[in-house]
């Protein structure tokens, strides 16, 4: 691709254009899933276990239930759908089992599907539910990766010469990191729609998603039904975060169900079943050592990462371990690393992709050992990190993947001078500062964009990402505009409708842009080209062409190789003596996405994705109790930082353009969340003398830490 | 999340709402923690009775003497009383800490106190003031103290017969100065620890702890030591004392002592 194809900041392409979509959401003209209210939708309440583990004896259903039109046991699927598909990665081993759809002789982690219950209102289905006999016995739950003696996910990587290069090294550290489960919260919770035709034999399903094409994959899998003969539409999504890429045990039912029943079905779920029952992030825990020269050179690192990966894997759980693997030589110039993830069973809710889905865990691992070596050694911990950067690009690092672009010493240089280090403590309070640099896999496999001239000159751009709170109706927009040369108002886009828009991958991993955006560059490109062969030269306005050709039309795949964020944070906290209580009182967040397209949608992810961080930090934590019971599930037993809580964030961009799409772009949709809980932890450490705590940092262990610290 | 069924019923009068009252009957007074145990389904009433027609429970006033407060009188309104700031703005700063505005605005005073939180704010603020509790019934009415109306967590005196109607707070003496003080894991959330504290010019005081036990407690130790003219520093460990925690105990102080020192102030 040459240089002389890249765009460069233009009418719209850099512009701060304000999100298109905004009015209609603050409007409430948007239609979520629970918005569509078919007049003759049965609704699905689910019986869900209420023990961590148990056998399953029988699943008795009282007649005569009012208002209930099926209730559904494993018994009464026999075998269809499938169990979820389960995704692997490369170079490990991945079980094979999936989730089912409801339980089958056993659960394995308390909020399980076990029956469904289909009724003409969700509140008789409710009533419905709870009147299910289930015979449980119960059985002892596993609760920690440690007590597991069930491996269901492996990978180990050995490059270099590692055992040697610790056994001869000046320095070793060694440090042990714990990140707590998360729930993901979306502000609207799951939920999914299903219509069957006999006639056509067409299955339609709307579902909150973050995208339709995985969901129609999943479910052609799991219904075994071929993909032309499923239609799925996802409509407006008020937020995933990760959670709702893959189809959920929940909607796979209200798909087969419809199709049993041949009644429209409707599951929108409640805050409790999201709470419980929808796929949890991190919840990993490394022991890590780094083997570091006499000029505190990082040798080798060495890593076993240990994931407690709930009851079964969800079709994506295995992903997040296999990216935190592959990242532990974070943007450090590391020449050897072994490395290890054991992702384990235990009696909880399955874990899988939450915002930074393994980045955070890695960057988190790897940037609090560096600041644990730099205290070791007595090192500024700027200087060690400023020492064994990567500055050179591509760079293949030692565990295998190529990093594309990056000037991380910009970034930390730059998150040093805006976050104003202060390192001082009184009678009060202690003040420590931190930093946590990051580097993201971004993008990869392919992305797809459709372009059409309307009648007027109206352009039409399909996109197969699709957006759930991201504003790809804005950048993308921006980017067909200055392509074709029209105003933004006149662009319009589609998403999420398997039937009209191409088939696509979708949106997760911070693709959107170098993905999305790149096959609407070229989608819209190639129209241009039809566009100005239909002129011949001739002065035509879009307007005059699309009369003289009606219907012109042309599209784009986009593939590439993995691309490379990255950034440095720096936070600086306050630790109250009397109290235990935190406060963070600034952070200086910089991102190295590449070319920004739009600066004041990137600024909002950074600070989006930075509330997430720092509510991980301090206060989020899914608390099961000894019998494995979740205790979070309300908000009552679950915080979220409020806009209260947050302290002033300050952004910046360096922006090293990716070689690998048109745009130069990477991802910006994660990094705060990546990159905020490292410096975080670091300047709690800062604060506390080297006493170091696992998030989440609550007011009791820093008192405890305060009074270890002796300071 | 929908509520197990129910009979709902909207009684005009508190002599209506009274022949409604009984076992298995629960009061809906603006519903911030009931509906959502409702819909948890962790109260599972036959009969809600809602309180939110009668007029009569909803007013404020104090001639002379005492503040009254109807039991239906909106968090909101308490928050905005010119009459509560001038003379018990310790209401008005523990009414602050209740939840989000959204929740003052359908809250009640009355629901807050027949609930009986030991996180919540206004019970706490009210042991401190020395309020009345008046609860009737068809036979009549009872008035009682802090430490006869609160009897556990989520309990109270109140028999199922019986609604809890007003709450009557002491006039409080000339330049007292108050203090409320709290520690929450977000703004709005669910109290961890606080401290309510009133102080008369002859250093006679009221202070009460949130989250030190099941019941808000006057700090009796406590008060007379600050009568007895100590720091409010040691005034605040004493009333922290018993607290087994070494946290919890540090934590409560230091809110009582930012609770006495701002009442002193």
């Amino acid at each position: 691709m040459g240089t002389e194809a890249r765009l460069t900041a233009g009418r719209y392409v850099g512009r701060p254009v304000r999100r298109r979509e905004d009015e209609r959401i603050l409007r409430g003209a948007t239609r979520y899933l629970d918005d569509i209210d078919p007049p003759d939708a049965v609704h699905v309440a689910f019986a869900r276990s209420p023990f961590a583990h148990a056998r399953i004896g029988g699943v008795v259903v009282p007649d005569g239930l009012e208002g209930v039109v099926a209730a559904l046991s494993a018994a009464d699927l026999e075998g269809r759908p499938r169990d979820l598909p389960v995704q692997g990665f490369e170079g490990g081993r991945v079980a094979t089992e999936g989730h089912p759809v409801l339980a089958r002789n056993e659960v394995r982690y308390a909020g399980q599907p076990v029956a469904a219950v289909l009724a003409e209102s969700r509140a008789l289905a409710e009533d419905a539910a709870e009147l299910i006999e289930v015979d449980y016995e119960p059985l002892d739950p596993v609760l920690d990766a440690h007590s597991s003696d069930v491996t269901m996910t492996h990978w180990h990587r050995v490059s270099g010469d590692v055992d040697g290069v610790f056994a001869s090294a000046a320095h070793v550290v060694r440090a042990t990191h714990t990140l707590p489960r998360v729930a993901p919260v979306p502000m609207e919770p799951r939920g999914a729609i299903a219509s069957y035709e006999e006639t056509d034999d067409l299955l339609t399903v709307w579902v909150s998603a973050q995208d339709s094409h995985r969901q129609l994959a999943g479910l052609a899998a799991a219904l075994d039904r071929p993909e032309e003969k499923i239609r799925v539409i996802v409509p407006d999504v008020g937020g995933a975060f990760g959670s709702k890429g893959p189809p959920a045990p929940e909607t796979v039912l209200v798909a087969a169900s419809a199709m049993a029943t041949g009644r429209t079905v409707k599951w929108a779920e409640d805050r409790e079943e999201n709470m419980v029952a929808s796929y949890q992030g991190r919840g990993m825990e490394a022991d890590v050592e780094l083997a570091l020269d006499e000029d505190a050179t990082i040798l080798a690192v060495r890593a076993r990462i240990r994931a407690d990966l709930g009851g079964y894997l969800m079709p994506t759980t295995a992903i997040p371990t296999h990216t935190t693997a592959m990242l532990m030589c974070g943007v450090y110039d590391v020449q050897a690393a072994d490395v290890e993830v054991v992702g384990r069973r235990t009696n909880k809710v399955p874990t899988g992709p939450y915002r930074g889905a393994g980045r955070p865990e890695a960057a988190y691992f790897v940037e609090c050992t560096v600041d644990v070596a730099a205290r070791e050694l007595g090192m500024d911990p700027l200087e060690l990190r400023r020492r064994n950067l990567i500055r050179h690009h591509p760079y293949r690092t030692a565990l295998g993947w190529t990093y594309d672009s990056g000037d991380y010493a910009r970034c930390l240089e730059l998150a040093e001078e805006l976050v104003q280090p202060e390192h001082h403590s009184d009678a009060e309070r202690v003040v420590g500062t931190g930093f946590g640099m990051y580097v993201e896999r971004a993008g990869g496999l392919f992305e797809t964009a459709e372009a059409e001239l309307l009648t007027g000159g109206r352009l039409l751009v399909r996109s197969g990402s699709s957006p759930h709170g991201q504003g790809h109706d804005t950048t993308f927009a921006q980017l067909a505009a200055e392509r074709l040369g029209v105003g933004i108002e006149d662009v319009e886009l589609r998403f999420g409708d398997s039937d009209e828009v191409p088939r696509g991958v979708g949106t997760f991993a911070s693709r959107s842009l170098a993905m999305g955006g790149s096959a609407v560059v070229q989608a819209v490109d190639a129209l241009k080209q039809k566009c100005e062969a239909v002129a011949g030269g001739r002065d035509m306005s879009l307007h005059e062409i699309a009369g003289a050709e009606p219907g012109l039309r042309a599209s784009a795949r986009f593939e590439s190789d993995l691309v490379f964020s990255s950034g440095a944070y720096g936070a600086v906290v306050e630790i109250e003596r009397a109290t235990g209580r935190l406060r963070v009182l600034r952070v200086a967040a910089v991102d190295d996405a590449g070319t920004i397209v739009n600066p004041l949608l990137a600024e909002g992810q950074v600070i989006g994705g930075t509330a997430q961080g720092l509510g991980q930090c301090l206060i989020e934590q899914a608390v099961y109790d000894e019998e494995g019971n979740p205790t979070f599930a309300s908000f009552a037993g679950y915080s979220l930082l409020t806009a209260a809580e947050m302290p002033p964030v300050t952004t910046a961009f360096v922006q090293s353009p990716s070689p690998l799409n048109p745009l130069g772009a990477k991802g910006i949709g994660e990094g705060g969340a990546i990159g905020a809980p490292g410096a975080v932890a670091n300047a709690v450490a800062d604060a506390l003398g080297g006493v170091r705590v696992d998030p989440p940092f609550t007011e009791e262990k820093l008192w405890w830490a305060l009074r270890e610290a002796g300071s | 999340m929908k509520p197990a069924p129910f009979e709902y019923r909207a009684p005009a009068s508190v002599e209506e709402a009274l022949a409604l009252l009984g076992p298995e009957r629960t009061v809906l007074a603006g519903g911030q923690s009931l509906v959502p145990l409702l819909n948890l389904r962790l109260a599972r009433p036959e009969v809600v009775v809602d309180l939110g027609g009668i007029a009569q429970l909803d007013y404020i006033r104090a001639d002379a003497g005492p503040l009254r407060i109807g039991a239906m009188t909106r968090q909101a309104v308490l928050e905005r009383s010119e009459l509560v700031r001038r003379r018990w703005p310790l209401l008005r700063k523990a009414v602050r800490f209740v939840g989000h505005f959204q929740i003052r605005s359908r809250g009640t005073v009355g629901g807050s106190v027949a609930h009986a939180d030991p996180a919540a704010e206004l019970p706490v603020a009210l042991t401190a003031l020395g309020a009345r509790f008046h609860l009737r019934s068809s036979a009549g009415v009872r008035v009682l103290g802090a430490s006869e109306f609160f009897i556990g967590p989520l309990q109270t005196a109140r028999e199922p017969d019986e609604l809890l109607a007003e709450i009557e707070v002491p006039e409080q003496p000339e330049g007292a100065g108050s203090g409320f003080a709290e520690h929450a894991h977000t703004h709005g959330d669910f109290a961890t620890a606080g401290a309510a504290a009133v102080v008369a010019p002859g250093r006679d005081a009221g202070i009460a702890l949130l989250g030190a036990g099941p019941v808000p407690e006057r700090a009796a130790a406590a008060e007379r030591a600050l009568a007895g003219g100590a720091e409010p520093r040691e005034v605040a460990a004493l009333a922290a004392r018993d607290l087994e925690d070494e946290h919890r105990r540090a934590l409560c102080a230091e809110l009582a002592r930012r609770a006495i020192e701002e009442a002193l102030a």
